[in-house]
C-alpha cells in the first residue's frame, strides 16, 4: 500500500527522515518496502518571475530573459514562443537535472550548466511541462499561477514535496490499510494521539428516508449497510490537490464524486461506492445473493457470471453492484449524474474473498472487505464523503443516514493474564506497564483481578480475539528488540535425535566416486514424464504446462540435465540425485492422501568417457559394465552381499541392456542403458546409462553395525582355470557352479578373461578364472587343492557343458 | 729401490692425469698394474733387495699398489660414467593421471550446514510428505478457510483439498501428532508455490522448519536460539533485529533480519539499499495449532521458525539468478 507523508501529517505530527520512518515503522511490524522522495526530482528547480524579456541579438527565435529566482536575478536565454514578462515560470537552476530533454530523440535527462547561447550568457532554463516530466505539453514553457512566489521550491509549488512510502501490510492488519490506520501506528512511535478529520455536515431538511429504502435479505453476508443521498451535485474533474494526492498513492483520478469515495477509502480504509441515484429502479437498495449462473456487467465493462454465493446490491428490479467487489455499469456515475446514493457498508470477509477469488477480480474494496473492514465506521465514512462531495461538487445532503444494522456488534473484550503474557514473551512486566503499553494502540484495558486485565477491543482491530493476540500486541509495542536474548533450554536426553546420516553417507560415498550431485524440480511436462511409463500425479492449476506433472522417476528430469550439459559441450557426465518421486496408487480417490505415494530415490547417471580427458588416461566411452561397477561398489559398500541382480530383457526406459536390483529379496530398482527412442525424443546423441534405486529399500539392506571377522592366518593358494562353453551361456552360470563346487576351500573366484575366436570356434567362448583357496585352520597341500579343482572341473563339465582348456 | 718406487708413483700419477678414455686407461693398467707391469716388476725386484730393507720396501710397495689401484678404479668409474649415454630425467611437469571429482550440490551443502548446527543444539530431523492435505498445510496451521492469509502462499492443487505443500510447516503438525512434548525438531524439504519462474523465485524450493515445544519456552528463548544459529551460520560479528510480522500459525510472529554482509549494512542492491537481509520467519506457536494437535496451550508453549535454503545459498555464494541452481550445469556444480 502506498501512503503519502504529507497526507499522514494531517492526522499526526511527526518529524522523521524517510530512513528513520522506514526503520521505525518496520520494527513495529509495518514493513516499509520502499520510499520515493518526490522532492528530490525537483532539487534546484524554483518558481521564477520573468522581469524582463528582450530579443536575442543574434537569433530571431530566442529571447533573453531576466528572471527573479528568489534573492537573485538570473539571465536566461529561452526559445519558447510564449515567454513573456510578468509570468511566473518553472526555472531549472545551474546543477538541476531536467527529467526530459524534448530536443533529443532519446529524451535522456540532462544537467543545467552555465552556457553561452549564440554569444549570450545563460544561467538556467525555463522549463516546459514535458521537460519537467509532469505533462505532455512541449509547445512552450509552463506558465504557473501568478500568486506563486519567486524562489519557492518548485516541488512545493507542484505539491511534490512529499515522500511516498510503500508499506507491506500483513493480512491480519486491515486496519492499517489507510492513512489514518498508518497514522495510528506512527502515534506509537512518537507517543501522540491522532487527530481525526472534523466532520461538519450541512444537511437540508428533506429526509433521506423519504427517497430510498434499504432492505438486507442476507443478514449474514451483509451485517450492515449505510447510505447517504446527495442531490443536485455537479459532476466535474476534482481540484488539482485531490488529483495530486490520489495520483501520488497510485489511484487514477476520475471525477469529483468517484475521487471523493477513493479519497475517503485511502483516508479511513473504508470502501465506499457511489450510485447514480436516478438509475436505481424503485429508489431502493436490496442486498441479496445472486441466482446461480446470473450474468452481470461490472463497471469495467466486463460481463461476469455469478453464483448463488455471490452477494449483490440490487435496486427494485435488478442487481446494481457485486457487493464489496465492484459496482455495475448500469448505475455508474456519469457526467449526467445529478443525484447520488453513497453506499458505506460492511460485508462478511469470507464471502467477499470467495467472490473475489471466484471472479478473479480483486479491487481496493474487495481487498479490504475480505480482510475485515471496520463495522463501526460506516456512518462516519459516509458522512465524511458527503461533506467532501458537497465541498467539491456542491449539492444538498439529505437529512439522515440510511442505516440498516440488524444486529449491532457487541463490544469485544478479551481477558489477559499478566503472568501468561510474561511467560510467553519471557519478560517481567507489571500489570500497570501492560495496561499502558496497550493504551498506546487504543486497546483500553482495566484490571479485573490481581493478575488479570480486561481489554476492550475497538472494531477496527478485528484481528484481536483472544489472549495470545493481546500477548502479541504487548510484545510488539514493548519492542521485539527490547526482549532479552536467552537460551536456557534443558538438554533433553530422552528424545531420540534422528538425522539422515544414511543419505549423507550415500552422498559422501558417491562424491568420493567422482559423481556430481544434481537437484531437479519434481514438476515436469506430462509428455516427458509419460516416457517413464507410469501415469503421473497431475497439478490441476499448474504454473505452466512444463511443470504440470509430478515425476514418477528421477530419470527423465536427469536426462534433461544431460541434454543441457551436452548442449554446453560437457559430455563426460557422472551425476547423481537423491530426490522424491510420486506415484498415484488409486485414480479413484484423488481426494484422499492415501492415493499418493511418495518414494525417495537415488539416481546415478553416467555418459561420455570413462576417465577425464588428460595425459595418460585412455579415452574410452562408458558402457553398461561401468554403471554395473558403480552400482556394485555402492551396494557392496552399504549392503555387503545383501543384494542381487536380475537380468531382464525389456524395460520402459531402458534398452535390452537392463538389470534389476534386489536387496534382501525386495525389488529395489534397476540399471542399464537408456532406450534409443527415449534418447531420441530428448535429442540426446550419446549413450546414457542410469541406475535408479529406492532409498528405503537400500536402507533396508544397509549393514550399519559391522562385526569383525578374524583375518585368515594361513596362506592363499591361487590357480587359474579356463573353460570352453557355449557362446550364449552367461559367465555367471559358470562362476556360480565354480563357487558351489569349490566350497568350502575356494574362497574367491574372479573372471579375468573371456574370448571368442579361432581357437574356440564362433559358437563357443573361453572363460578364464582366477581361483583362491584358503583354509581357516591349516596350510593347504597341493593334493587338497587338486582334489577341489577336480570337483570343480567335473561340475562345470556336467552342468555347463564346459570343457577345460589345456 | 725406494727412489724407483717414488718415481713409479710419480709417473703413474702423471700418466693417469693424461688419460682421457677407457682404452688409454687399459694401457695404463697393463703398464702399471698388470702382473707383469711396472709395479709387479718392482715386487719382483724386492727379491734382490737387502733383507733388512725388505719390510720397509714392502710397506712402500704395498702403499704404491693400493694408491694406484684406488686411483685407477676412481678414474675408471669416472670415464665409464662419462661414456654412458645420458639418462633423460623424468618430466615431472607432466600432468598427474586425473580422476573424476565429485561435488555436493550447493543447496545441499547449505542445508547440511544448517542441519549440523541445529543437530548440535539437540534438534532431531523429521520429514513429511510433499503432497499434503489442506488440513495439514493450512487448516491445522490456523489458516482459516477463506482467509486472505492463504494468499500469502499461492498453491498448486492436485485435487480438491489435496495440494503440494507450500511450506514445510505441515511437518510440524505431523510431528506433534505422533509425539508428546517436549518436541525439538527441524524439518527440511521441498516446498512448492504457484509463482511465475524468475531470477528470484522458482516453483519449487527448499525450506527448513524448526519447532521447539516444552513447558516454559519463551519468545526470549526463540530469540536466543536463532541468534545462536545466525552467529554460527553467518558469522559471530553479525548484527540482527527481530521485526514484528504475521504468520497464522505463530503469535507473536517475527522476521529475523541480519545486517547485509555484502555491504556491511551500508545498503546495496542485494539488500535493496536497506542494509538488512531478511533471513527467517519465526514466532511462538499459536494456541490454535496446539489445540489442533491435542497439546494443552495452558501447559505448553513453543516456538517455530522457517527459512528458505535457495535464498540463503544465493547470498552465501554470490549467485544472482536462482534458476542456475537447478540447471545443473556441471561447470557450475564443479565450483562448489
Amino acid at each position: 500500500m502506498k501512503v503519502s507523508q504529507n497526507w499522514l501529517k494531517k492526522y499526526i505530527d511527526f518529524n522523521l527522515t524517510p530512513e528513520q520512518f522506514t526503520e521505525k515503522l518496520s520494527m513495529l511490524g509495518l514493513e516499509v518496502e520502499a520510499f520515493e522522495d518526490l522532492a528530490k526530482k525537483f532539487d534546484k528547480f524554483v518558481v521564477g518571475e520573468v522581469i524582463e524579456r528582450a530579443k536575442h541579438p543574434n537569433a530571431d527565435r530566442l529571447s533573453v530573459c531576466k528572471v527573479r529566482t528568489g534573492k537573485n536575478v538570473e539571465q536566461i536565454v529561452c526559445g519558447a514562443p510564449n515567454v513573456a514578462a510578468g509570468q511566473k515560470v518553472a526555472v531549472a537552476l545551474i546543477g538541476a537535472v531536467v527529467p526530459y530533454n524534448q530536443h533529443a530523440r532519446d529524451g535522456k535527462p540532462f544537467t543545467i550548466e552555465h552556457v553561452k547561447i549564440r554569444g549570450v550568457e545563460s544561467s538556467g532554463m525555463i522549463c516546459s511541462e514535458i521537460e519537467l516530466g509532469i505533462g505532455k505539453d512541449a509547445s512552450g514553457i509552463l506558465v504557473l499561477d501568478t500568486p506563486a512566489k519567486a524562489g519557492t521550491p518548485l516541488a512545493k509549488y507542484l505539491g511534490q514535496n512529499d515522500v511516498i512510502y510503500e508499506i507491506g501490510i500483513t493480512p491480519n492488519r486491515p486496519d492499517c490499510l489507510s492513512h489514518i490506520g498508518t497514522a495510528r501506528e506512527i502515534g506509537v512511535l512518537v507517543n501522540k494521539k491522532i487527530r481525526l478529520p472534523k466532520i461538519v455536515l450541512k444537511e437540508i431538511k428533506t429526509s433521506a428516508s423519504k427517497f430510498a429504502g434499504i432492505e438486507i435479505l442476507d443478514k449474514d453476508k451483509c451485517p450492515r449497510y449505510s447510505a447517504r443521498i446527495i442531490r443536485n451535485i455537479k459532476i466535474g474533474p476534482s481540484p488539482k490537490w485531490l488529483q495530486d494526492v490520489l495520483t501520488a498513492v497510485g489511484v487514477r483520478p476520475i471525477n469529483n464524486i468517484v475521487d471523493v469515495t477513493n479519497y475517503v477509502l485511502m483516508e479511513t480504509g473504508h470502501p465506499l461506492h457511489a450510485f447514480d441515484y436516478d438509475k436505481l429502479a424503485g429508489h431502493k437498495v436490496v442486498i441479496k445473493t445472486a441466482g446461480e449462473g446470473d450474468k452481470f456487467v461490472t463497471l469495467d465493462g466486463k460481463e461476469r457470471t455469478l453464483t448463488s454465493d455471490t452477494l449483490m446490491v440490487c435496486d427494485g428490479e435488478r442487481p446494481v453492484a457485486i457487493a464489496g467487489v465492484m459496482g455495475g455499469a448500469n448505475t455508474e456515475i456519469s457526467d449526467a449524474t445529478v443525484n447520488v446514493l453513497l453506499e458505506s457498508a460492511y460485508f462478511k470477509p469470507q464471502n467477499i474473498r470467495r467472490t473475489s477469488k471466484y471472479l478473479g477480480l480483486s479491487t481496493e474494496a474487495s481487498y479490504r472487505f475480505e480482510r475485515g473492514a471496520d463495522i463501526d465506521i460506516t456512518v462516519t465514512a459516509a458522512d465524511r464523503a458527503a461533506q467532501m462531495i458537497q465541498e467539491l461538487a456542491g449539492g444538498e445532503i439529505l437529512k439522515g443516514v440510511l442505516d440498516a444494522y440488524p444486529k449491532k456488534r457487541k463490544p469485544v473484550t478479551v481477558k489477559a493474564h499478566a503472568e501468561r503474557i510474561n511467560s510467553v514473551i519471557g519478560v517481567s512486566l507489571s500489570k500497570a506497564q501492560i495496561i499502558s503499553l496497550l493504551k498506546k494502540i487504543d486497546l483500553l484495558s482495566r484490571s479485573i483481578s490481581k493478575n488479570e486485565i480486561l481489554v476492550t477491543v475497538p472494531a477496527f482491530r478485528n484481528d484481536i480475539m483472544e489472549e495470545i493476540d493481546i500477548i502479541e500486541e504487548v510484545a510488539r509495542i514493548y519492542g521485539y528488540n527490547n526482549i532479552e536474548t536467552k537460551t536456557h533450554a534443558a538438554i533433553d536426553f530422552s528424545s531420540n535425535v534422528r538425522n539422515d546420516e544414511f543419505q549423507n553417507g550415500i552422498r559422501e560415498f558417491l562424491i568420493g566416486s567422482g559423481f556430481n550431485e544434481i537437484l531437479t524440480i519434481g514438476l515436469q511436462d506430462e509428455a516427458t514424464m509419460s516416457l517413464a511409463g507410469k501415469k503421473p500425479v497431475m497439478a490441476v492449476n499448474p504454473v505452466s504446462a512444463e511443470m504440470a506433472a509430478l515425476r514418477t522417476s528421477l530419470v527423465t528430469s536427469a536426462l534433461k540435465v544431460v541434454k543441457h550439459n551436452q548442449n554446453h559441450g560437457v559430455k563426460d557426465l557422472r551425476l547423481f540425485e537423491i530426490g522424491n518421486i510420486h506415484l498415484l496408487t488409486s485414480e479413484k480417490a484423488l481426494n484422499s492422501l492415501e492415493s499418493y505415494k511418495e518414494e525417495e530415490r537415488l539416481l546415478l547417471v553416467i555418459s561420455g568417457n570413462r576417465q577425464p580427458a588428460c595425459y595418460g588416461n585412455i579415452s574410452q566411452p562408458v558402457d553398461v559394465l561401468d554403471i554395473k561397477g558403480e552400482v556394485s561398489v555402492l551396494l557392496s559398500k552399504f549392503c555387503l552381499d545383501n543384494y542381487s541382480f536380475i537380468y531382464y530383457d525389456t524395460h520402459e526406459i531402458l534398452s535390452e541392456e537392463c538389470v534389476g536390483i534386489e536387496i534382501n529379496g525386495t525389488y529395489a530398482g534397476f540399471f542399464g542403458k537408456i532406450k534409443k527412442q527415449i534418447a531420441d525424443k530428448l535429442d540426446i546423441d550419446e549413450a546414457v546409462f542410469v541406475c535408479e534405486i529406492n532409498i528405503e529399500t537400500l536402507r533396508g539392506g544397509w549393514v550399519r553395525d559391522r562385526k569383525f571377522s578374524p583375518l585368515p592366518k594361513f596362506p592363499i593358494v591361487t590357480r587359474d582355470l579356463a573353460f570352453t562353453v557355449d557362446v550364449t551361456l552367461p559367465q555367471r552360470n559358470v562362476e556360480d557352479v565354480i563357487r558351489e563346487a569349490g566350497k568350502p576351500l575356494c574362497m574367491n573366484v574372479v573372471l579375468f578373461d573371456t574370448y571368442t575366436g579361432e581357437q574356440t570356434g564362433k559358437d563357443k567362448k573361453s572363460v578364464a578364472y582366477d581361483l583362491e583357496f584358503q583354509s581357516p585352520d591349516h596350510t593347504l597341500t597341493e593334493e587338497e587343492v587338486d582334489s577341489v579343482l577336480k570337483k570343480i572341473i567335473e561340475a562345470v563339465n556336467e552342468r555347463c557343458k564346459g570343457v577345460l582348456r589345456g | 729401490m725406494l727412489e724407483n718406487i717414488n718415481q713409479t708413483k710419480q709417473e703413474f700419477t702423471n700418466e693417469l692425469q693424461n688419460t682421457h678414455d677407457l682404452q688409454q686407461l687399459e694401457q695404463l693398467r697393463i703398464k702399471f698394474l698388470a702382473r707383469s707391469g711396472r709395479i709387479g716388476g718392482l715386487f719382483e725386484g724386492m727379491k734382490t733387495a737387502a733383507p733388512a730393507d725388505r719390510p720397509m720396501l714392502g710397506k712402500a710397495l704395498n702403499e704404491l699398489r693400493q694408491y694406484a689401484q684406488l686411483h685407477y678404479d676412481a678414474k675408471k668409474a669416472d670415464l665409464e660414467q662419462a661414456q654412458k649415454p645420458k639418462e633423460i630425467p623424468f618430466d615431472l611437469t607432466l600432468p598427474g593421471r586425473m580422476k573424476n571429482v565429485g561435488t555436493k550440490h550447493p543447496v545441499i551443502q547449505v542445508m547440511e550446514e544448517i542441519k549440523r548446527i541445529f543437530i548440535s543444539m539437540g534438534f532431531s530431523v523429521e520429514n513429511g510428505p510433499e503432497i499434503e492435505s489442506d488440513y495439514y498445510n493450512f487448516e491445522a496451521l490456523n489458516f482459516a478457510p477463506d482467509h486472505p492469509a492463504r494468499d500469502m502462499q499461492d498453491t498448486i492443487f492436485i485435487a480438491d483439498k489435496i495440494l503440494l505443500r507450500t511450506h514445510t510447516s505441515p511437518v510440524q503438525i505431523r510431528v506433534m501428532e505422533k509425539q508428546k512434548p517436549p518436541v525439538r525438531a527441524i524439518m527440511p524439504g521441498w516446498s512448492y508455490r504457484n509463482e511465475a519462474v524468475s531470477a528470484r523465485s522458482l516453483v519449487a524450493f527448499h525450506q527448513v522448519e524448526g519447532l521447539y515445544v516444552d513447558k516454559g519456552v519463551t519468545f526470549s528463548e526463540l530469540k536466543g536460539t536463532l541468534v545462536a544459529f545466525a552467529k554460527q551460520f553467518y558469522g559471530s560479528s553479525i548484527k540482527y533485529r527481530f521485526r514484528p510480522s504475521y504468520f497464522p500459525f505463530t503469535e507473536p510472529s517475527a522476521e529475523m533480519d541480519i545486517t547485509c554482509y555484502l555491504c556491511g549494512g551500508k545498503g546495496c542492491r542485494i539488500c535493496k539499499y536497506s542494509g538488512w537481509l531478511e533471513v527467517l520467519g519465526s514466532g511462538m506457536v499459536h494456541p490454535h495449532v496446539f489445540k489442533a494437535v491435542g497439546y494443552d496451550p495452558e501447559n505448553y508453549t513453543g516456538y517455530a521458525f522457517g527459512m528458505g535454503i535457495e535464498r540463503t545459498a544465493l547470498l552465501r555464494y554470490g549467485i544472482d539468478d536462482i534458476r542456475i541452481l537447478y540447471e545443473n550445469d556441471v561447470r557450475f556444480l564443479k565450483q562448489f
